[in-house]
């Protein structure tokens, strides 16, 4: 990817504390609404899901599109933002 | 009940076999690994069909096990046992846990499995299984068989009486008590378990690859020998064999349900059961004897021989025990089939290879003998095949369904548009009936006829009725006429008949209507009324008022064949529905760029905003600028701001927004004046910043580049626990884009090594000039030097910013500086000014105290 969003970049930039799912990238509120309907609020909730499934990008993407129906684009964000912020602070 | 159909344990270990290692599985990652393996397994399916030439049988074996061929049979074994042992991770030998957990299993049963044999007992256990998932029964039903065999092998290796351990293992199964059956069984495997471990996992595991290679066909001395056994089994074999066939036949009779079928299986191994077992004692030494002989392996290695036997005393087993598995297969059968019932009084989706697949199976299995235990595990393994697969597929369509919403959001749109249509061919027929309507009503009016009393009277009855007549006939032809024309017939280019046509035509009807034609056009004139018949003058417009006057007769209420009227109804109908498309198309429409002009505007807004503070940011750091340099002009010409912020290809599109920005600036910015100013003999408009006073406040209020204290505690969550390498990243210790001045990477020099002025092992600082991220790269005198700066330095606020470091291998580090490697003095800070940290500024500390917890794993 080229360039990455500006939300990617606020995401990536810092400890991601208590924020929210929609403050992941490519989560806007209608995915961010689903996912919290099943229980992942919070973006370290993700983040969980995302370190169980070992950073694998095609289960994340597989379980993102199950979950809250994620298209391509928003899987590729949201694992993106995901995989840097390990990169940066695990 | 979808989710326990396979349980974490067995879908981990199925993935493994699949050469994938997954992570762990939970109630959230589950689904995704059951598409994976779903998945896996069509690409295995897609592989193993290239290997066609196989026999059915090894081809079969290649997609579940993976691998080709001849030479596949031993991965696949290997995957086996690993599918067994990994299944109960938790006890302490695959097979005897196993079995262990089945006597527990059984405990409940005992009223029901009194009679049974061990084996009878076991599958008790497997139905119990099979309650809990039709996926488990078939496998387990396998690996039971597998079980048994490795079972038996173990007891076999118990020493030079192997024989008699086996026989006296056998003897506790008889024993009617389930119970002690179980834990016997248990104790005289477990004793060999303690003795011989490692030898006995390679054991199990060849015996269990023998057996399946037997199934496989690949193993050719099996079927020489199994021949042989066959010969020498002789009477006792015979008989065996005979009663086997017989309770075979019962069990098998077409005619089954599963209830019924279960006293039957039940009965079977309780009469079959006691003489089975002795012959089986006779055989079991007959047999062993024979198959070391046979083979010619008696001294061979240990384990190798006991892989041997293990094959024949599990091939025995099947043989001798086909009562036992008769009754398993009952018992499988019967659960399952009650497994699935019941799923049909549950409502759950039923699912017709679930029922009809223990059929077949049986149905195989009822016909062949001793000699084709080939068929039978063959059908096993495709059954095991076949169902997990359809299981999985059903267990995905279960989750499905439990998410209605999807559901029913189809269905609901299938249904708003069929009710769409259904209303507007309502619509269309009663449009069309409406229309059709009116001439029956007309026929009716002509017949009780609307002239009056004075008709009545002036005229006798054959007179009237022939008056009537006529008027009806002219009608319903005027009608017809007027009804051809509307429907565009070419043949009747008018509407109206003149009157001369009227009479020819009446007078072709009837020869007594030439009388009365103008008598009863004369009564049409009197009564003023409508009647179905129109009479016209030369001038159109001016209703006549005699007979001699009318010039052309026309009906009102034309009479249209059926097609044409439905075929006006049609048009008309779909006229006014694309009247209203169009109607809401264009609101739809007005509503779509109202939306458009909004987001278009606020977004205008937004730019213009940004340009705003980008143009104050320029202006203040131009007035800054001019705070320290006084050559400098304290106000900046407006297209000088313009051409240094906007790009050149963007300002034809930004125009607006820069005219709007620099009105708003005008209007309501207090810190920027406009004003004319000649610069180089030319005047320009300028702005002036007007806040001199701020920038020493901040720079007093927030001084630069100073450490501001930890962001969070250093433990093991966040840190590496020994430092891995003597190379540090440093992130974020700087923003390239606000840096000003020459000499800045020295700042940040300084600051590290202020940071770690107790350390004194730093060697080389970089700092990344150009890097977005503000790095700074550092390498120390060695890994525990790095250790403490990184300690010093990771999750510390610098400069409002929040600093991460993480190591780098050496070997890369002096790939980008290759400068480094010749450093070996430690640097030190020149000027130590300590009271920077002291000055840490505590808000932001709090503030981000709170959240370290979970922002750092």
């Amino acid at each position: 990817m080229s360039s990455t969003s500006q939300k990617h970049k606020d995401f990536v930039a810092e400890p991601m504390g208590e924020k929210t799912v929609m403050a992941l990238a490519g989560i806007g509120e209608v995915l961010g609404k689903r996912l919290e309907e099943k229980g992942f609020d919070k973006a370290y909730v993700v983040l969980g899901q995302f370190l169980v499934l070992k950073k694998d990008e095609e289960l994340f993407r597989d379980w993102l599109k199950d979950t809250c129906g994620a298209n391509v684009k928003q899987q590729g964000d949201c694992y993106g933002c995901l995989k840097e912020w390990c990169d940066a602070f695990l | 009940m979808a989710s326990t159909l396979l349980t974490d344990e067995e879908l981990f270990s199925e993935l493994k076999r699949f050469g994938f290692t997954p992570g762990p599985v939970t109630e959230n990652t589950r689904p995704v690994y059951l598409k994976k393996l779903k998945k896996l397994r069509e690409e295995q399916q897609q592989r193993g069909c290239r290997t066609g030439k196989n026999r059915s049988s090894s081809a079969i074996i290649n997609t579940t096990g993976g691998g080709g061929g001849t030479a596949a049979s031993r991965p696949v074994t290997h995957d086996v046992t690993h599918l067994s042992s990994s299944r109960r991770p938790g006890r302490k030998s695959s097979v005897l846990g196993f079995s262990s957990d089945e006597s527990d299993a059984e405990a409940p049963h005992k009223s029901k499995g009194r009679d049974y044999s061990g084996r009878a007992g076991r599958s008790s256990g497997v139905q119990k299984q099979a309650k809990s998932g039709p996926v488990t029964t078939l496998t387990v039903a396998i690996k039971r068989q597998y079980d048994t065999g490795t079972t038996l092998n173990s007891n076999s290796s118990l020493g030079p009486d192997g024989q008699r351990s086996i026989s006296r293992s056998w003897d506790t199964c008889d024993r009617s008590n389930p119970d002690v059956e179980g834990r016997h069984y248990d104790e005289s495997g477990e004793d060999d378990v303690c003795e011989e471990e490692s030898e006995k996992n390679s054991r199990s595991l060849n015996g269990r690859g023998a057996s399946r290679m037997d199934a496989s066909k690949l193993a050719g001395d099996y079927s020489d020998s199994d021949e042989e056994v066959g010969g020498l089994g002789a009477a006792d074999r015979n008989r065996d064999r005979l009663v086997l066939r017989l309770s075979q036949q019962i069990v098998a009779s077409p005619s089954h349900v599963a209830e019924r079928e279960y006293p039957i299986g039940e009965k079977n191994s309780s009469k079959d059961n006691p003489p089975d077992t002795l012959n089986m004692q006779k055989i079991q030494g007959m047999d062993e004897e024979e198959v070391q002989g046979d083979l010619g392996l008696p001294g061979g290695p240990r384990c190798h021989s006991f892989a041997r036997k293990s094959v024949y005393v599990s091939l025995a087993d099947n043989h001798r025990g086909k009562i036992g598995k008769n009754n398993h297969i009952n018992d499988n059968d019967g659960s399952s089939r009650s497994n699935s019932t019941s799923r049909y009084s549950v409502g759950l989706r039923p699912r017709f290879s679930n029922y009809s697949l223990p059929q077949t199976y049986r149905g195989n299995h009822s016909n062949h003998t001793l000699g084709s235990n080939n068929s039978y595990s063959q059908t096993v393994r495709k059954k095991k095949l076949d169902v997990p697969e359809d299981e999985l597929l059903q267990q995905f369509k279960r989750e499905e369904l439990a998410s209605p919403g999807s559901f029913s959001a189809h269905y609901l749109s299938m249904f708003l548009l069929t009710t769409a249509c259904l209303f507007f061919l309502l619509l269309g027929l009663m449009y069309l009936r409406m229309r059709g309507s009116g001439s029956p009503e007309v026929d009716g009016v002509i017949k009780s006829h609307p002239f009056g009393s004075d008709f009545e009277s002036s005229y006798e009855k054959a007179e009237k009725d022939v008056i009537l007549k006529l008027l009806l006939s002219l009608h319903d032809h005027l009608a017809v006429i007027a009804g051809q024309h509307d429907c565009g017939d070419q043949q009747h280019p008018n509407r109206s008949l003149s009157i001369d046509e009227a009479s020819a035509y009446l007078l072709a009807q009837n020869k007594e209507f030439q009388d009365f034609i103008f008598t009863s056009l004369e009564w049409i004139i009197r009564t003023g009324q409508d009647v179905g018949i129109r009479l016209t003058g030369q001038v159109a417009d001016i209703p006549v008022t005699d007979v001699s006057e009318i010039s052309r007769l026309e009906s009102t209420h034309p009479k249209m064949p059926f097609m044409c009227r439905f075929r006006r109804a049609f048009l008309s109908v779909l006229g006014r529905i694309l009247l209203i498309a169009a109607v809401v198309g264009c609101v739809w429409s007005v509503v779509c760029y109202m939306k458009y002009r909004w987001k278009k505007e606020e977004e205008e807004t937004r730019h213009m905003y940004d340009m705003v503070e980008r143009i104050i940011d320029v202006l203040r750091t131009h007035g800054e600028a001019c705070q320290e340099n006084h050559d400098l002009q304290p106000y900046l010409p407006i297209p000088h701001v313009r051409d240094s912020l906007v790009q050149p290809q963007d300002r034809k599109k930004m125009k607006k927004i820069w005219e709007r920005a620099v009105n708003f600036l005008s209007a309501n910015e207090s810190r920027i004046r406009t004003e004319t100013q000649r610069i180089n003999g030319a005047d320009f408009l300028v702005w002036r910043w007007m806040q001199p006073s701020l920038s020493c406040d901040k720079t007093s209020l927030v001084p630069s580049k100073v450490w501001q204290g930890k962001a969070f505690p250093l433990d093991r969550r966040n840190s590496p626990p020994n430092s891995l390498t003597p190379c540090l990243k440093i992130r974020n210790m700087f923003d390239p884009v606000m840096e000003v001045g020459e000499n800045w990477d020295l700042a940040i020099h300084e600051a590290i090594l202020e940071k770690c002025s107790d350390n004194d092992g730093i060697v080389h600082i970089a700092v990344d000039k150009n890097s977005r991220e503000g790095c700074v790269y550092v390498k120390c005198l060695s890994a525990e030097h790095s250790g403490k700066a990184f300690k010093a330095l990771h999750g510390s606020w610098f400069d409002g910013k929040l600093v991460t470091v993480k190591y780098l291998r050496l070997d890369r580090y002096h790939q980008r500086f290759p400068q480094a490697q010749a450093c070996s003095t430690p640097l030190k800070a020149s000027s130590l000014h300590l009271n920077t940290t002291s000055n840490t500024n505590t808000t932001p500390l709090q503030h981000h105290g709170s959240r370290d917890s979970s922002g750092f794993l």
